[in-house]
């Protein structure tokens, strides 16, 4: 079904305005997936974007239908790998809910300390790469890339994966949290707190950053409901809107948390508020690790999707993530659908990145957070 | 008997139902925040408009396409939310509509929800479905090479995935 030839319809420099040029920047891996940005440039100002995403498509959606419910799991998480247990959370709850299983208490404790500390590990991912790389800090990337991996190990020694999971089947999670595991993540939480104050230090306060990102790419709130972003993009412009305070799901109902949020729009306010997410994080986890009741952690599931439609909804660490399932009393699933934070913050792209200098551009990108690979699915 | 109150969403639901009679078909709540409407696809912009001006729903949380061929048919789902009222924000509205296979088009909703932009042309892409006055109809996550029918309808197999 594919031709032989690709035919790109793109011709550079030449456009309409004599003084404009256009650039392609991509598709190579600009830190996070693969993603190819057309701008149009008037000297040093970009006048418009024009974002040309796909590189990383695999038709996830299609390939679902083809596996069983349970060994679709692995790839639907793919799409984000550093956010994996929020993927596969998302995928399986609306899959519970047809069936009509309710996963006892202790697992959906083990869940939420899961899901919060790959929040962690994504934000700090975004620290190093998106906002350290991108604004030419070279020692937040090292020191994030460094604390991230103490977070990793310990989901490994929980998972038995370093970044995809697949820890979360229907019914509750695969494995009990291991001998010696909550004194651990507590020892790693009272580390990980004290360097965030270094972080703050080196990052979040250092004139240079502040320089580079605060009154850059702003998005007003009502511009930010106008594109329907989600996820820190949108707290960032002073919409508190957090699905785990709307829809609590898993343990969140139990636990108490703040949602950051930050009215100025910039991009140093987006900065801001994953960072002030992940104290919360912390946070959670710890309250997690003390309300954690005694049980079982998992119920049997059927393997067959009644029929039926149902979404699951989770906040992930790009903004809100939805999965749609439709079953038809198969163990195939007859549609299912992903609706994820890139792929609705995509749109803010070309509505910031318009009327910067061409050196605004990476701290804008950054600042949205955005995973090509989840975004084309 | 004693009389319950409605629920939001059932409250929700007559509101529409009252306002366009012969648009609204069928309104269901499946669970709590979770509301479905099936809708005439002709009245797709009056009822958007007036979701956005008199109930403040301002956001397209997505757009999918489910292909039924057995009945000749594709449904278009829009997943709506509020950012703005505080009462409604954590509902999920999903407004349903059926186009014939053959001839499916349908109104954009891009000049009501800019928000859904990306996702009439995914739909545009993967189903075929033809978006009326969307700004911007191109391709947007297959090759530029890619050349065949749209990929996410059921009589366009894969075997090279096999079945798992």
């Amino acid at each position: 079904m594919m031709t032989q030839t690709p035919t790109p319809n793109i011709t550079y420099n030449k456009t309409d305005e004599p003084s404009t040029l256009d650039v392609s920047v991509g598709p190579q891996h600009p830190g996070s997936g693969h993603v190819r940005l057309l701008m149009r440039v008037d000297g040093d100002y970009i006048v418009s974007i024009d974002p040309d995403i796909g590189y990383v498509h695999r038709g996830c959606e299609k390939i679902a239908e083809y596996r069983t419910a349970v060994s679709s799991i692995p790839h639907l998480e793919r799409p984000c790998i550093i956010d994996a247990i929020h993927l596969n959370w998302a995928y399986v709850l609306p899959i519970e809910e047809l069936q009509g299983v309710v996963v006892p208490p202790r697992g959906n404790y083990i869940c939420t300390i899961a899901a919060e500390m790959n929040r962690i590990m994504s934000h700090l991912y975004w620290l190093a790469i998106n906002a350290g790389v991108f604004s030419g800090h070279t020692t937040i990337f090292m020191w994030a890339f460094g604390d991230r991996d103490l977070f990793i190990e310990l989901a490994e020694w929980l998972t038995g994966a370093r970044l995809t999971y697949s820890f979360i089947p229907p019914g509750g999670p695969r494995r009990d949290l291991p001998f010696g595991f909550e004194e651990r993540l507590t020892k790693l939480l009272d580390y990980f707190e004290r360097r965030l104050v270094e972080y703050d230090r080196i990052f979040f306060r250092n004139p240079l950053v502040i320089a580079r990102a605060k009154g850059v790419g702003i998005l007003k709130r009502e511009d930010a409901i106008k594109l329907g972003v989600t996820g820190p993009v949108l707290r960032g412009s002073g919409v508190k809107y957090d699905v785990r305070k709307l829809e609590p799901y898993g343990a969140y109902q139990e636990l108490e948390f703040e949602i950051p949020s930050y009215e100025e729009g910039d991009s140093y306010a987006r900065f801001l508020v994953r960072f002030e997410e992940m104290k919360q994080s912390i946070h959670i986890i710890r309250q997690a690790l003390k309300k954690m009741p005694k049980g079982p952690i998992a119920r049997k599931a059927p393997l067959i999707i009644p029929e039926g439609e149902a979404i699951g909804r989770v906040e992930s660490s790009r903004g809100e993530l939805m999965y749609m399932v439709q079953g038809d009393n198969s163990d195939k699933p007859y549609r299912v659908k992903i609706m994820n934070g890139s792929f609705r913050n995509l749109i803010a792209m070309p509505a910031l990145i318009r009327n910067v200098h061409i050196a605004d551009m990476p701290i804008i990108y950054g600042s949205l957070d955005y995973w090509p690979v989840e975004a084309d699915r | 008997m004693n009389q319950a109150t409605p629920t939001r969403e059932e409250v929700l639901i007559s509101q529409l139902k009252n306002r366009f009679p012969e648009a609204v078909k069928e309104g269901k709540v499946d669970r709590a925040r979770y509301v479905t409407l099936t809708f005439e696809k002709d009245h797709l912009l009056e009822i958007a408009e007036f979701m956005r001006n008199e109930m403040v729903f301002d956001h397209v949380k997505g757009i999918a396409g489910v292909d039924y061929p057995a009945h000749k048919k594709i449904e278009v789902l829009y997943f709506i939310g509020s950012f703005s009222k505080a009462e409604i924000e954590d509902l999920v509205v999903v407004l349903k509509t059926e186009l014939p296979r053959e001839t499916a088009v349908i109104a954009s909703v891009t000049s009501i929800w800019p928000s859904s932009h990306f996702f009439e042309r995914e739909t545009f892409e993967m189903f075929g479905v033809k978006f009326e006055g969307h700004p911007d109809m191109r391709k947007l996550l297959t090759l530029d090479n890619w050349e065949g029918p749209p990929p996410m309808l059921k009589d366009v197999k894969f075997p090279e995935i096999g079945q798992r």
